[in-house]
């Protein structure tokens, strides 16, 4: 009933089941979103920001509890552990995840661009074989390659020993000095498809001429590539570091599933540390400070990075 | 001479065209290596998995399937798990199209742009730090180890993407559309489901795969506010198939096949326009 604020809109309004006066109808439809939204994320985001200033553990959660000031990030800050903790989180879960996958994402999204697959039909076959970790679940992820990697039976083990590299099986996700490369292992597998299939969209945008023209004038392959390619994927580049490091800045459950964050504390993140402190260890409270140190790091990485990418925009501007 | 020389350029272009195939699909092979090889286990007699050397094929038996079927609880995981994510998908369709209208058809209204910033910051948002104070909310409201409170979880965790994908479907329908509609007396809600639904199906496919999928593969959320055995989802079902001590690895195997189903066979059939649909949203965000 909005739009039409002719006479005669206005006069059939009523009686076709308008029930609100027309400025209002787009806020009651979205209404429910907001409400669902602000129930999830809104409420709890400003409940963890309180939970994180009292003394409350799993079992006393929504009694009224002693406010403790800022006790439990003095915990957790001097606790030991998560200074380890935000260094596995932010250097062997994202960083080199993320910048793996950039680059193996880049050369196989450039690599099936080449339009032999498309002359050939192969394209279906291609879609389909990117997207089998993409449509894996996470947790089937870490099945499949705690399989792979198992000490004894495992496809990695038998295929080492077979070739005589090794004298008995590696075991991968116990052991400090192969655990990292095991978990990211799986991460990169699972995680690698979204970013080809961005790539490869973006890859397609790139008009035709532009490569052809430039092969032309005597232009390398190379030189199309670095020169003319990377340029225009810059901005797609861009997003997709920022989404998959957020992403994996926050995961839980590739080291969960994996190692627990084992052997030991070896390889645990700051996302499984909120975990085990809230729902093992029961002091929810240190697990609230946790999730608002990680949330304030996050938040000052993305608006960082958008600042310096909007800066970098205007100057090229 | 000529011809000679344009055979050997053909041939050359052959030649590049072929090695580019085989690398690439042989890459591709690599990539989807793990998976096949859950496949191929899943069909594996018990003796022929526990051994020492690596084989790709041997005796093919379904008895892996039926041992999982039949002694284990894995059927009632699948049940609790098709439940809820197929009644979070409708809501969480139902929901962002409405809102999704809402927002393509009015242009102007007050807190537009600071309502949309909001929804689109919500895909950035760490989920792990919302678990404490969802879970303590559900147990005030006596939902833990009820479904409800996951159902509820994943139809508000799919709505942000939802509604941002069906706004810029919405924003492609001419609005004329729906003024005719109007002069002929439909309601909004009637304006949704008779015009603006059949327009917009492909968009509203996109937006339920991506939801079904990703309530599908959800773990933290379900690990958390389930808390007895034959209420567990398929995600947290399989991970105490492979608990730290003892592993029986061929019903873990044939329990990942049957756990990747659901969303192999959704996005087998509709991969060229969910890959395209996807790849456009996760940019424009």
């Amino acid at each position: 009933m909005t739009v039409l604020a002719s006479g005669r809109g206005q006069s059939m309004g009523r009686k076709t089941g308008g029930y609100l006066p027309p400025s209002l109808e787009p806020y009651a439809l979205v209404l429910p979103a907001i409400l669902v939204l602000a129930f999830f994320f809104a409420g709890p985001a400003l409940y963890n920001i309180a939970l994180s200033f009292q003394n409350v553990s799993l079992f006393d959660l929504g009694q009224s509890n002693e406010w403790v000031g800022f006790a439990n990030f003095v915990a957790v800050l001097t606790g030991g552990g998560l200074a380890a903790a935000f260094f596995n989180t932010a250097v062997m879960q994202t960083l080199i995840t993320v910048v793996l996958r950039l680059l193996f994402g880049l050369g196989l999204a450039i690599l099936l661009n080449a339009d032999v697959f498309k002359r050939w039909q192969l394209g279906w076959l291609v879609r389909s074989l990117v997207l089998i970790p993409f449509v894996t679940p996470p947790v089937v992820a870490v099945a499949a390659w705690k399989w792979l990697l198992d000490p004894r039976y495992g496809a990695v083990n038998q295929l080492l020993l077979s070739l005589g590299l090794i004298e008995r099986g590696i075991p991968f996700l116990s052991r400090t000095s192969t655990v990292w490369a095991a978990v990211d292992a799986m991460l990169i597998w699972r995680e690698l498809p979204f970013v080809v299939i961005t790539f490869l969209a973006a890859l397609q945008s790139i008009p035709k001429e532009l490569k052809e023209s430039a092969r032309i004038d005597g232009a390398s392959e190379f030189q199309i590539h670095t020169l003319i390619v990377l340029p225009m994927l810059k901005p797609v580049i861009a997003i997709v570091a920022l989404l998959t490091t957020i992403w994996t800045f926050n995961n839980f459950v590739y080291v969960w599933l994996a190692t627990r964050g084992g052997p030991g504390d070896y390889t645990q993140v700051l996302a499984t540390k909120m975990y085990t402190v809230s729902f093992v260890d029961y002091r929810v409270g240190e697990g609230a400070a946790i999730g608002v140190l990680m949330s304030i790091i996050m938040f000052i990485f993305a608006f960082g990075y958008l600042a310096v990418l909007s800066r970098k925009g205007k100057e090229a501007a | 001479m000529m011809q000679t020389q344009s055979t050997h350029r053909a041939r050359g272009r052959l030649a590049k065209d072929l090695a580019t195939v085989v690398f690439g699909i042989g890459v591709l092979l690599g990539l989807a290596f793990p998976f096949i090889w859950v496949v191929l286990i899943s069909f594996r007699p018990d003796r022929e998995i526990f051994t020492r050397t690596f084989r790709l094929f041997t005796t093919v038996t379904l008895d892996n399937y039926y041992a999982l079927l039949e002694n284990s609880p894995f059927g009632a995981y699948l049940k609790n798990s098709i439940i809820i994510c197929s009644i979070s998908t409708i809501a969480a369709i139902t929901i962002s199209l409405i809102a999704a209208y809402g927002f393509s058809r009015n242009r102007n209204f007050k807190g537009r742009g600071l309502l949309l910033l909001l929804v689109v910051c919500t895909q950035l948002f760490p989920y792990v730090i919302l678990i404490t104070p969802l879970y303590s909310m559900f147990l005030k409201l006596g939902l833990i180890d009820n479904p409800i409170s996951l159902v509820v979880s994943y139809t508000a965790m799919n709505l942000p993407f939802a509604i941002y994908l069906l706004l810029g479907y919405l924003d492609t329908i001419p609005k004329d559309l729906d003024e005719a509609a109007k002069l002929d007396g439909a309601s909004t809600i009637q304006i949704i489901v008779k015009v603006i639904l059949p327009i917009a199906w492909p968009g509203v496919v996109t937006v339920a795969v991506n939801a079904f999928v990703s309530a599908w593969d959800e773990f933290l959320f379900a690990l958390t506010l389930m808390t007895s055995d034959e209420k567990k989802t398929v995600p947290v079902g399989l991970a105490g198939f492979f608990g730290e001590y003892t592993t029986q690895w061929n019903l873990v195997m044939t329990a990942s096949v049957i756990s990747t189903l659901p969303t192999l066979i959704l996005f087998m059939f509709l991969q060229r326009k969910l890959v395209s649909d996807l790849a456009a949203g996760a940019v424009k965000l």
